[in-house]
């Protein structure tokens, strides 16, 4: 079976040899996997900790919507690469001395990828969540204020379920752009699926054979999110809302 | 809420962003200013991290401006009635939008040649330049998108009104229809700006001598864990100052110019549109 691809592509023109080894063809689908996991991973890390967000930004208190919008603007207006060579180069380091020496560090790479592209997304996603909940009509909260819901209440009765209807189509373009995010990992060696053929395109000069590959991979998957994201929001949908 | 309230609140926000667009610079400012020894390392690496940061400039227009002179004639394109036409570019669009950049960073880097033979003369192709297409690629599918919407977004009828007055298609197109798409594609175009600008930072994974690169290059070599975090400190304001104002720009060009009318009847609507 792989021979007949192998095979085949070459007549093509594209070389994929090395998927009949074994050694690189198993580094090739662990990169596959590792960025598969980590997208699984990230996904709900960054509702959560974006709904969180979200959540503090619209409270009303400056004590706690400064610092997260202060986190928010400062996340969206720098490159994702350098929070996280900061991270690793500067927050892992502190870490290390704090426990006594790099052999006794927990945190891993992958840590500090899923950490800091999570709370990038995070940022972005509470952006169009409190957009979606500053559009709540005032009347609608006033009407559950007055049935005598206390402010969390209201948060996660009424606002939260209207905003999240509102904002799903930012938060599923957050999530693809979430989604070409994990190959940042990339510049700390983190096995995704860019290192992975980088180390089997070193040693086989194939460059535009895993390109297609790679290329393809991420449309599938992209393609794959945005028509979740569509259905979650047919699904969701109140009708006569508009929404 | 009344309207002193509401402008209350609005001077507060104002204040608070301007704070904000201050203190990471501020930062900078008053930590070399306590510690001598660093500030005086700081001054003699800032022109090297400024040299980088030009160079995060210049891939940032030459990309944009690559990419939106491809994109724009590539969604006029996409609205070209025959599909031969048509479905090679949505599929250029639908592949290349969904692409992660730094992947097209790397493939542009590793599969164009280091120098190219033009009537037999060997001109060098340097990586920033392949990093200018790498990032091109995925800006012209972006502007292509925005383009075919704008266009879409202009009703038919102005089209028939345009026909019915004597403009032949093209014309239409040149002088009705895209000054008006022109004016609605403003804020997303500064999106992907700001989002193509961050992205030059990649480059740096590929070699080029940019502000990340830098930076990496003066903390290795100074080796001070204080240095080390100035440093990025610095990376993180330049590209806040630079893609800040952008991200407020779009703002200003997304809402109406006048404040939200305060009257009763606005807030009834308000109240129907349940």
């Amino acid at each position: 079976m792989t021979s007949l691809f192998v095979n085949l592509t070459n007549r093509l023109g594209l070389n994929y040899e090395f998927l009949a080894t074994g050694y690189e063809a198993q580094i090739w689908r662990d990169g596959f996997i590792t960025t598969l996991y980590l997208i699984a991973l990230l996904i709900p890390v960054s509702l959560i900790a974006g709904l969180l967000f979200a959540a503090c930004l619209t409270s009303g208190k400056p004590w706690l919507s400064t610092p997260v919008r202060a986190f928010v603007e400062i996340t969206r207006n720098t490159p994702t690469l350098v929070q996280l060579m900061f991270s690793f180069l500067v927050l892992n380091t502190f870490v290390s001395n704090l426990v006594g020496g790099t052999q006794n560090n927990p945190l891993t790479p992958f840590f500090w990828v899923v950490a800091v592209v999570g709370l990038h997304i995070a940022a972005l996603h509470a952006e169009a969540i409190r957009a979606g909940i500053e559009a709540v009509p005032s009347a609608t909260v006033e009407a559950a204020r007055g049935i005598g819901f206390s402010a969390l209440q209201i948060l996660r009765y009424v606002e939260v379920p209207l905003a999240l209807r509102a904002s799903l189509p930012a938060i599923v373009n957050n999530l693809i752009n979430l989604v070409k995010l994990t190959t940042v990992g990339n510049a700390i060696a983190v096995s995704e699926i860019t290192y992975a053929s980088i180390m089997v395109w070193t040693q086989r000069d194939n460059v535009v054979s895993l390109m297609i590959v790679i290329l393809l991979f991420f449309s599938i998957i992209n393609l794959a999110v945005a028509r979740i994201g569509l259905w979650v929001e047919r699904k969701l949908a109140i009708p006569g809302y508009g929404l | 809420m009344t309207t002193a309230v509401l402008s209350e609140q609005r001077r507060n926000g104002r204040l608070l962003r301007n704070i904000g667009f201050t203190a990471l610079p501020l930062v900078i400012v008053l930590w070399s200013l306590t510690d001598l020894t660093l500030g005086r390392e700081l001054v003699t690496w800032l022109p090297y991290l400024g040299s980088g940061f030009m160079m995060n400039v210049i891939i940032s227009l030459c990309a944009m401006t690559l990419g939106t002179t491809v994109g724009a004639v590539f969604g006029i394109l996409e609205l070209v009635p025959f599909k031969l036409v048509r479905y090679p570019i949505v599929a250029y669009v639908q592949v290349f939008r969904n692409a992660p950049h730094l992947v097209l960073i790397f493939a542009t880097t590793y599969i164009f040649p280091f120098e190219i033979v033009v009537a037999g003369n060997y001109l060098p192709f340097p990586d920033w330049l392949k990093a200018v297409i790498g990032l091109a690629i995925p800006a012209s599918a972006y502007v292509a998108e925005i383009t075919r919407g704008a266009v879409l977004s202009i009703p038919t009828t102005q089209w028939e009104a345009a026909k019915g007055l004597g403009f032949s298609r093209g014309q239409a197109l040149r002088w009705i229809i895209l000054p008006q798409c022109l004016r609605r594609s403003l804020p997303p175009w500064m999106n992907i700006l700001a989002s193509i600008t961050m992205g030059t930072s990649l480059a740096s994974l590929v070699g080029v001598h940019e502000l990340l690169h830098a930076a990496t290059d003066a903390s290795t070599s100074v080796r001070r864990l204080d240095f080390t975090i100035i440093a990025y400190i610095v990376v993180m304001a330049a590209f806040f100052t630079l893609c800040y104002p952008i991200a407020r720009l779009t703002l200003h060009a997304l809402l109406p110019d006048r404040p939200p009318d305060p009257t009763p009847r606005a807030a009834f609507q308000d109240g129907l549109r349940i």
